[in-house]
């Protein structure tokens, strides 16, 4: 029985995934659930796990493939493992039929527009043939010459034509030279004028779109860099997907979002001394007692007190979007950067499944097992960098997020109490949101409320 | 040694329009020809001279004509020496200019040839009209970017060479050494029929043979009829299908033998002939071997749309890059090439490249031709306005000429024009402006044109298009309502 593994449905709006890496061989004998290969979406980064156990077949993509979601990535031999599941067996040949017809209608779709874009770019290469010939000359000249050439290639996005005339295409003179000086390609810009001639208006439209489109990464600005080796030898490196995704998420958060923030600190003398007593007990259920798993918790209490801090806002249509669920995500550092997976329903758990789930969730995303919808449908987040130190710090809010909070590392500080000084363990918190919705009273009523549950978490019950 | 920044090969018009946007641009620029002024054969031998020849031509037989309309003048007496000194004087004028103005660009004109040596350096031979030049000695100079503009020369017949005063290229046609009796023109391309133009007006009798079955191969039928109706005096004593195998040149006078393509020869006698088949591109003798630079079979140098050649550093413009061989061809082509070189971005992409036959009548075309249409099985409609219904034409006496657009039967887009008549050469380049913007043939309806005027055929031309001319009355099979 020969299986085909597919590239399964990822997360809404993502249909494609990078292979980072195919981590299996043909003629590998695998188990269900073994990583086939290490995948990378927009979303996230995650491991392609056999379905069924067998032997690999064929691979059919390879690092760097751009894979579509349905498309048969692995073919496995289940035969092997077949004999010792003869009912299984049976129940997948009648699944097998199910869905067979459903299969069927797909494919012959999938094919022909694959085979229309085939033609299409048949018929391209006939009417341009010496683009071809640009096109073999530019990558041998880029497989010669190596990074010297992508980074080039990165300062001008099209390579200099000196092969194709542009003289077919409905433009005045003066409007294809500017298109070459700016480095558009003519023929790729409609017209607007009469019969669809290309005006110079049409050209810097279409321009000012492909700066737009180039720079929605976050990551293009105008900036230009100096000459760095000048000064000593370095290194370039392509910057991971999450660090792209990354930098466009937080690059467009600063710039959209006015941001406020507000500081605190929390006397958890009593919540440390009750953790230490019950983690223990903990650990035994499989989880950790843990600050976060706690702060999650009241955090998750505190966003019901503040309706606002656990809503969207939505600018275009002029209203607060308010949401009935409580979801909050914790970020994790990982050795690919910055994960926020998210904990569902964080106020309908208690705080020890929320400390195991926590901790399986930041397993994942360290070790890339993580998948992209565990990433998503957050309200709130939590940044939580007291682990490495520090007295305060200003998170960016995540869109579409209207607040953050971080937190830093907790330390015992000498509190003036009852006319006398006393030791106690105090936690800097800092919150960051959007005051495009929150005023500066909320903020630090929120923040002070949150504080308080810390000190004493019976309030949370009133 | 100094190593210049750019040399450029060749000081015709495509040579010196890249020598001065170059300098235009800031580039330090070094211009080598064996001329004593940038001008090249199109200012001394060709174009300016044949067009001044041409222009006394127009008004003779324009003087001629005038008796029918009421004005009668005595026989027209031509002083050569005059003549040949106006023709001297209007090229001094162009070519000294053009020496002002590479001084004023700091353009620094070396009398002599060039040959290259290698990808970066050539030898350079002080020279002065082909005759070297003793008292400076050769040396040899290094460039870092160089343009070949070293244009083209008449092309010979395979056995009769140019060793005789009798037997005329266009350069020594043009020179006017005198008058003769007969003169037997080997060719009916543009500069056969130009030069049998001019000769006939100075009262040449005129004999052309021409190895095709018409004149101007590969020009448009239509344009072609103008000029044989109005130039009957020529047709007369035209042979098609006919060449010239060999010339006996030993008697006073030379003694031909021509021969058609079906074999059947005779010998005619004649005072000088002129041979005008074409041009061969300089491009041999000129080191392009040293250099590795690829030329195709007809020894054309291959170069990309900058002009660049398959050497990095080495461009080239002009004739020595292909067809058309067109001094305003040139000139664009070294523009871009300079362009390129200035580190610009640019192209050589024209839409049209208009050429034109100086006959009187005058035939141009710019952009699409029938003939290139049909080849290609390009779709295209045609719309034409006769001159006899322009009131320009025959107030000036003009009763064949005619304005045609090829037009994209799907958009109205203009692909091509063409005309044949009084300043047909003049009239063409509207036409080109309006292929090069993408203009429809509603644009040049709409657009209003001067009342009297030649321009006015274009206008109409384009009413035609649309089935409803104002000077002309014609059903159109399908009407456009668009």
């Amino acid at each position: 029985m020969i299986k085909e593994i597919k590239l399964p449905e990822i997360a809404d709006n993502v249909d494609t995934a990078v292979v980072l890496e195919v981590l299996v061989s043909v003629g590998d004998k695998i188990e269900k659930d073994d990583s086939l290969a290490e995948m990378e979406s927009d979303k996230a980064t995650f491991d392609m796990p056999a379905e069924e156990s067998g032997t690999v077949k064929e691979i059919k993509v390879k690092d760097g493939d751009e894979v579509k979601v349905g498309q048969v990535m692995f073919t496995i031999d289940t035969s092997a493992d077949e004999e010792k599941k003869e009912v299984a067996k049976e129940k997948e040949v009648e699944e097998d039929k199910k869905e067979k017809p459903e299969k069927e209608e797909e494919k012959p779709e999938k094919e022909k527009s694959e085979e229309k874009e085939g033609k299409e770019e048949d018929k391209a290469e006939k009417d341009q043939p010496e683009e071809k010939e640009t096109g073999k000359k530019e990558k041998r000249e880029e497989e010669e010459s190596g990074d010297e050439k992508t980074e080039q290639k990165e300062v001008t996005p099209e390579k200099e034509d000196t092969e194709k005339p542009a003289a077919e295409v409905p433009a005045p003179p003066s409007v294809r030279r500017l298109a070459r000086e700016i480095g558009i390609n003519i023929r790729k810009v409609p017209g607007t004028g009469p019969e669809s001639r290309i005006t110079i208006d049409d050209v810097k439209a279409f321009a000012k779109k492909q700066m737009e489109e180039r720079s929605s990464p976050g990551i293009a600005d105008d900036y230009e860099l100096p000459d760095f080796s000048k000064w000593g030898k370095v290194r370039r490196e392509k910057m991971a997907n999450i660090r792209k995704i990354t930098a466009k998420a937080m690059t467009e958060s600063w710039q959209t979002i006015p941001h406020v923030f507000q500081f605190d600190k929390a006397d958890v003398t009593n919540l440390e001394e009750f953790r230490k007593k019950y983690s223990k007990h903990l650990e035994k259920e499989g989880g950790k007692l843990t600050l976060t798993a706690m702060l999650v918790k009241l955090t998750a209490e505190a966003l019901k007190a503040f309706p606002r801090f656990n809503a969207s806002l939505d600018i275009k249509n002029e209203e607060v979007i308010y949401k009935e669920y409580i979801h909050i995500g914790v970020a994790v550092d990982t050795e690919r950067g910055l994960l926020v997976p998210v904990i569902r329903d964080a106020d309908k758990k208690p705080v020890t499944q929320l400390s195991v789930e926590l901790g399986e969730l930041a397993d994942k995303a360290r070790k890339k097992k993580i998948m992209p919808d565990e990433l998503q449908g957050g309200n709130f987040a939590i940044s939580n960098l007291g682990g490495i130190g520090g007295t305060s710090f200003t998170p960016i809010v995540y869109r579409p997020n209207v607040a953050i909070l971080g937190v830093s590392r907790s330390q015992m500080e000498p509190v003036y109490i009852d006319g006398e000084f006393r030791p106690r363990m105090m936690l800097p918190l800092s919150l960051s949101y959007d005051h495009r919705i929150i005023d500066g009273a909320d903020g630090a009523r929120f923040l002070r409320w949150l504080c308080e549950a810390m000190e004493n978490p019976m309030l949370t019950m009133f | 040694m100094d190593k210049k920044q750019l040399i450029v090969m060749g000081a015709g018009p495509g040579g010196y329009a890249a020598a001065f946007q170059a300098a235009n641009l800031g580039l330090d620029v070094t211009l080598i020809d064996p001329k004593p002024d940038p001008g090249g054969v199109c200012l001394f031998h060709g174009c300016i001279p044949s067009k001044a020849l041409l222009h006394l031509a127009k008004v003779k037989k324009e003087a001629v004509l005038a008796e029918e309309w009421g004005l009668t003048f005595t026989d027209a007496k031509i002083d050569l020496e005059k003549v040949r000194s106006w023709k001297k004087s209007v090229v001094k004028q162009l070519t000294g200019g053009l020496g002002q103005l590479a001084k004023s660009r700091k353009v620094k004109y070396l009398r002599g040839t060039a040959i290259l040596t290698g990808k970066n350096k050539l030898e350079f031979i002080p020279s002065e009209d082909g005759k070297q030049d003793t008292k400076n000695k050769k040396q040899e100079i290094e460039f870092e970017k160089l343009i070949i503009a070293t244009g083209a020369s008449s092309a010979p017949l395979p056995d009769i060479e140019f060793d005789d005063e009798r037997v005329m290229n266009s350069k020594t046609a043009l020179e006017l050494k005198d008058i003769p009796k007969k003169l037997l023109v080997v060719g009916a391309g543009y500069i056969g029929l130009e030069m049998s133009v001019i000769y006939k007006a100075l009262g040449s009798e005129i004999t052309i043979v021409e190895f095709t079955p018409d004149i101007l191969p590969g020009v448009d039928q239509d344009l072609k009829d103008v000029f044989k109706k109005e130039r009957k005096d020529l047709m007369d004593n035209i042979m098609f299908n006919t060449k010239a195998t060999s010339v006996d040149k030993k008697g006073k006078r030379l003694n031909v033998k021509l021969e058609t393509k079906d074999g059947e020869t005779r010998e005619e006698t004649f005072n000088k002939m002129l041979i005008a088949i074409g041009s061969t591109p300089n491009t041999r003798g000129i080191g392009l071997e040293e250099a590795g630079i690829e030329t195709d079979k007809k020894g054309f140098i291959r170069v990309d749309l900058v002009r660049r050649t398959n050497i990095e550093n080495i461009y080239a413009i002009g004739d020595v890059t292909g067809q058309p061989m067109l001094a305003h061809k040139a000139s664009h082509e070294g523009r871009v090439a300079a362009e390129h070189i200035a580190g610009n971005k640019t192209a050589y992409e024209p839409k049209a490249i208009p050429a034109v036959v100086f006959t009187d009548p005058e035939i141009a075309w710019t952009g699409l031709t029938e003939n290139e249409a049909k080849e290609q099985d390009i779709k295209y409609e045609v719309a034409k306005f006769p001159w006899a219904a322009s009131g320009r034409a025959l107030t000036l006496g003009v009763k064949n000429g005619l304005t045609k657009l090829l037009i994209d039967p799907e958009n109205g887009r203009i692909l091509g024009a063409a005309m044949a008549g009084t300043d047909a050469g003049s009239l063409i380049s509207e036409a080109t402006l309006a292929v090069e913007m993408g203009a429809v043939a509603r644009d040049l309806e709409l657009t209003i044109h001067p009342h009297p005027t030649l321009s006015e055929t274009i206008m109409e031309a384009a009413e035609v298009f649309y089935g409803h001319a104002t000077h002309i009355h014609k059903r159109k099979r399908n009407k456009r309502t668009d």
